[in-house]
């Protein structure tokens, strides 16, 4: 019997790749549907706002802006 | 029920006259506390001020409603109210401005159109402390302001420059005075008990003679140095302003400089001495009472030191801007303690050479590793015509003294201040240099030191004048405001960007080349359970920073470039050098290889790439080097940023027509290293570099031998970085650099030996810890033979007749 789930391709830099993995394998592999190559993802259509707000999220909490301010670290 | 209503209006009335009275007492102390403080002063008159819809962004520097001269086109600067002044470096008199300028303001940022400097106490006593007078400073400021001086800044100048470098204290016949223009001041520091106790004479008056005349040093290697030595016996000639001022100064401010003159020559001076050993009590004493020291040394009357025998040699020839240091180090023919800024290979060693020619007495010459001990002394006998036995050199492989009653030694900071014993040799050596008086003491690279190690060198090293060279006087904790009292103000700082236009130091083209992770790098990265170091070095190790890094040595190999790639951490420098058949050199690498490299690398033709640890960071001459590439780097510290750029500021290449060296930097994307870059970067853009930033390297693809391409590679490469040990990856540690090393040793608490606060007492047994011998140690040392040498031999003795008795049956 032939499955059909409906996909959004995701193109984008290795580095947020991996970021998603990281949600996806933490998540119940709930998210991802194929790794195509290093900057191709097809992933399941209905999740990708919630995948898009996960993804801020821990781009927020990874990285460090750089600010602008004088302040020293 | 409200008592409001109860109350009668008789006591309604007092109540109400009551609260007048207690109002107009507050009005007049009010009114009084705004008379005498400044920043109410500023802030009264900012009350009134007419704001409009983007005054909010200036905050207290908005100026909108000051009104602009009738002739501001021609005017080069403003100024507000907080003592930030914005230069326009397109004025037909921005030389001139700046000459000014750099003098009584601390230059902040010079990107190519705007300069910005700050007024600060410190930069203002720099000021005075060269001979400029608070009334010339006010005068001069509002004839280049587009708008008229705000009171408040008038105010903060008037304030700050009198209460700095009114008082002197001199070092004369080696004897300490404290002089003064104004007897005045000094009278009110004979009343502070402290200093009082210090005085050494007895008298109660103070001392009286007439005040030096201005100007008569001439700094050797300079055309006018001939002139002006004749022009110093004559006493009736009219003084000569400083050389730097001349050349650019217009005629009314000649003028007023030469009325300034005239003024100083008929002062008197007052002065009282101080015992010299009391000389540090006073001069703290004397700066907690708002009335700080200016440290000067009249050498040419100093008989009681020997007469050094140096001059340049007559090839040597002084850059202007080196010129325009020195006068302000030597004005009014004495010479003074400060600091001078210029860039890496603008030729701060020959400032320090000139300076111990200016002054001709022992010096002592302070760097901070071993390499740039032996730079030094190559320099000294390159510029100047001393004798070679007259260089002394103190390190740990070399403690030699010089011969004669005067001489130069080159020592580390880490020597003078060692506390720990030291060998016979060498405490020999620290006698000398103790009992000795220096005339001139240079602190290379003094941003380094820390200042306690430093309070140490200047209590072990008795010198009349300090001399710190730098070209990057910024610390990322902030301390570098100690080397203000340690050394003295900072004296002069080049423009970095117009030495280069000049052809004084190589044009730098900056880079910042963005790498992206590999997926499997970023998953380790993303990993929470990765230490903050593996993270870092995941990011320095990172297979397309590599491929970025190997791109371009081969890129620059092929036109000729002479490249450095720098990296902080040993293993990537390793892992980096090793995958590439480079050269490398870090802190353990000794001292003949290291030089052996070097040779190979300024001479061969085979070489043209070799990997540096931090060990490259100072010190290190290579005018070959042409392109300069990072990989990885301390956090944010702009400091070392600046100090790798200046490795490739001093190329041999850069008269060339339309030469440029390379500066890139090689940045992991998305990880913590876009944050420190930017961080890091702060300094240089403030010195006018732009950097580029580069997010695909043209044609990396297409190259041939391109190391980690396929995914097995880097998988290898990703498990050799995942099994580094502990220590790889640290920052490396190095003797040289002792600022970090005291940052790394903080850093690293937990690791090594524990120290904590306790008395001797404690571990012998004083308080309520009991010394308990246990049977297990016991049963340890009977095990091991008897310890007492005659048992011992007894015992033996006793079992050799027996053997021997054995062996007879």
């Amino acid at each position: 019997m032939v499955k059909a789930v409906p996909g959004a391709l995701v193109k984008c830099d290795a580095s947020i790749k991996a970021m998603l993995i990281n949600i996806d394998n933490e998540n119940r592999n709930d998210f991802i549907i194929e790794e195509l190559d290093e900057e191709h993802l097809l992933v399941k259509k209905d999740k990708v706002a919630e995948l898009k707000s996960r993804l801020h999220e821990m781009m927020k909490q990874v990285l460090r802006e750089p600010d602008t301010d004088e302040s020293d670290n | 029920m409200p008592p409001k209503r109860k109350a009668p209006d008789d006591e309604d009335t007092g109540f109400e006259s009551d609260a007048d009275s207690a109002l107009s007492d507050q009005d007049t102390f009010e009114q009084l506390k705004q008379t005498f403080d400044v920043a109410a002063l500023g802030k009264k008159a900012r009350t009134n001020h007419r704001g409009d819809a983007a005054s909010f962004l200036f905050k207290k520097s908005d100026q909108l409603d000051t009104p602009l001269k009738p002739d501001h086109a021609s005017r080069p600067l403003w100024i507000d109210d907080t003592g930030h002044i914005i230069l326009e470096s397109f004025s037909p008199i921005f030389d001139e401005a700046q000459d000014f300028l750099i003098n009584i303001a601390e230059p902040q940022s010079r990107v190519s159109r705007m300069h910005e400097y700050l007024l600060t106490p410190h930069s203002l006593f720099a000021a005075v402390s060269v001979g400029h007078s608070s009334k010339e400073i006010i005068e001069t400021l509002s004839r280049y302001s587009k708008t008229a001086l705000s009171p408040s800044v008038v105010a903060f100048i008037e304030r700050s420059t009198s209460s700095f470098g009114k008082v002197k204290i001199v070092l004369k016949k080696t004897l300490s005075y404290v002089e003064s223009d104004d007897p005045a001041i000094l009278q009110r520091l004979l009343q502070d008990p402290e200093i009082a106790s210090c005085r050494a004479d007895d008298s109660e008056g103070l001392i009286k003679e007439a005040a030096p005349k201005i100007g008569v040093m001439a700094i050797p290697g300079t055309k006018a140095a001939a002139g002006a030595n004749q022009l110093a016996q004559g006493a009736a000639q009219y003084p000569k302003p400083a050389e730097g001022e001349t050349l650019s100064a217009p005629d009314d401010m000649l003028a007023a400089l030469r009325e300034e003159d005239d003024d100083e020559e008929v002062a008197q001076v007052h002065s009282f001495q101080i015992k010299s050993e009391e000389r540090a009590n006073v001069i703290r004493r004397c700066r907690t009472i708002g009335l700080p020291l200016t440290e000067e040394y009249d050498f040419n009357n100093d008989e009681a030191n020997a007469k050094l025998d140096i001059d340049l040699r007559p090839h040597a020839q002084i850059r202007y801007y080196q010129e325009k240091a020195l006068s302000k180090m030597f004005s009014n023919s004495r010479a003074r303690s400060g600091i001078i800024v210029l860039p890496c290979g603008a030729g701060k060693t020959l400032v320090g050479i000139t300076a111990a020619c200016g002054i001709k007495k022992s010096v002592i010459v302070l760097c901070n590793s071993g390499m740039s001990v032996v730079q030094w002394r190559a320099e000294f006998l390159k510029w100047s015509n001393i004798n070679p036995e007259d260089i002394a050199v103190f390190t740990s492989d070399s403690k030699t003294r010089f011969p004669r009653d005067a001489g130069i030694l080159i020592s580390t900071y880490s020597m003078i201040s060692h506390k720990q014993k030291r060998t016979h040799e060498g405490e020999k050596v620290m006698e000398f240099i103790r009992q000795r008086e220096w005339g001139l003491m240079i602190a290379d690279e003094v941003h380094v030191v820390p200042a306690k190690m430093f309070q140490r060198v200047t209590y072990s090293v008795a010198s009349h004048t300090k001399l710190g060279l730098t070209a990057t006087l910024l610390r990322e904790d902030n301390k570098i405001e100690d080397l203000n009292f340690l050394i003295g103000p900072k004296l002069y700082e080049a423009n970095w960007q117009e030495l280069s236009q000049q052809g004084h130091i190589a044009k730098v083209q900056c880079a910042e080349v963005w790498c992206q992770m590999t997926p499997e790098f970023y998953q380790e990265w993303l990993k929470p359970k990765s230490s903050s170091q593996m993270k870092a070095l995941l990011s320095i190790m990172n297979p397309k920073k590599f491929q970025a890094c190997q791109f371009l040595i081969d890129f620059h190999e092929k036109r000729g470039d002479k490249v450095i790639v720098f990296s902080d951490n040993v293993f990537a420098l390793k892992a980096y050098a090793i995958a590439l058949k480079r050269y490398f050199i870090y802190g353990a690498t000794n001292q003949p290889e290291r030089l052996d490299i070097l040779n190979q690398f300024q001479h061969s033709e085979l070489v043209n790439t070799i990997f540096l640890s931090g060990v490259g960071d100072t010190s290190l001459d290579l005018p070959e080097a042409t392109c300069l590439i990072q990989i990885s780097s301390h956090y944010g510290s702009r400091r070392q940023e600046a100090q790798r750029l200046g490795r490739i500021l001093r190329a041999k290449r850069r008269n060339d027509e339309g030469f440029n060296a390379f500066f890139y930097s090689l940045v992991s994307k998305d990880t913590n290293e876009m944050y420190y870059s930017s961080k890091r970067q702060a300094f240089l853009v403030d010195q006018g570099y732009s950097f580029k930033v580069i997010t695909r390297l043209e044609g990396l693809e297409n190259s041939p031998d391109l190391k980690l391409r396929t995914v097995q590679d880097r998988r290898e490469w990703l498990w050799s970085v995942i099994m580094a040990k502990d220590e790889d990856l640290d920052r490396e540690v190095l003797d040289g650099d002792m600022y970090n090393k005291l940052a790394a040793r903080g850093k690293n608490k937990n690791k090594g030996a524990k120290r904590t606060a306790g008395t001797l007492s404690e571990l012998s047994g004083g308080q309520d810890m009991a010394y308990i011998e246990y049977p297990k140690g016991r049963k340890e040392t009977k095990t091991k033979g008897v310890k007492n040498a005659y048992l011992r031999k007894l015992q033996s003795g006793y079992k050799n007749q027996k053997k021997t008795r054995a062996a007879g049956i």
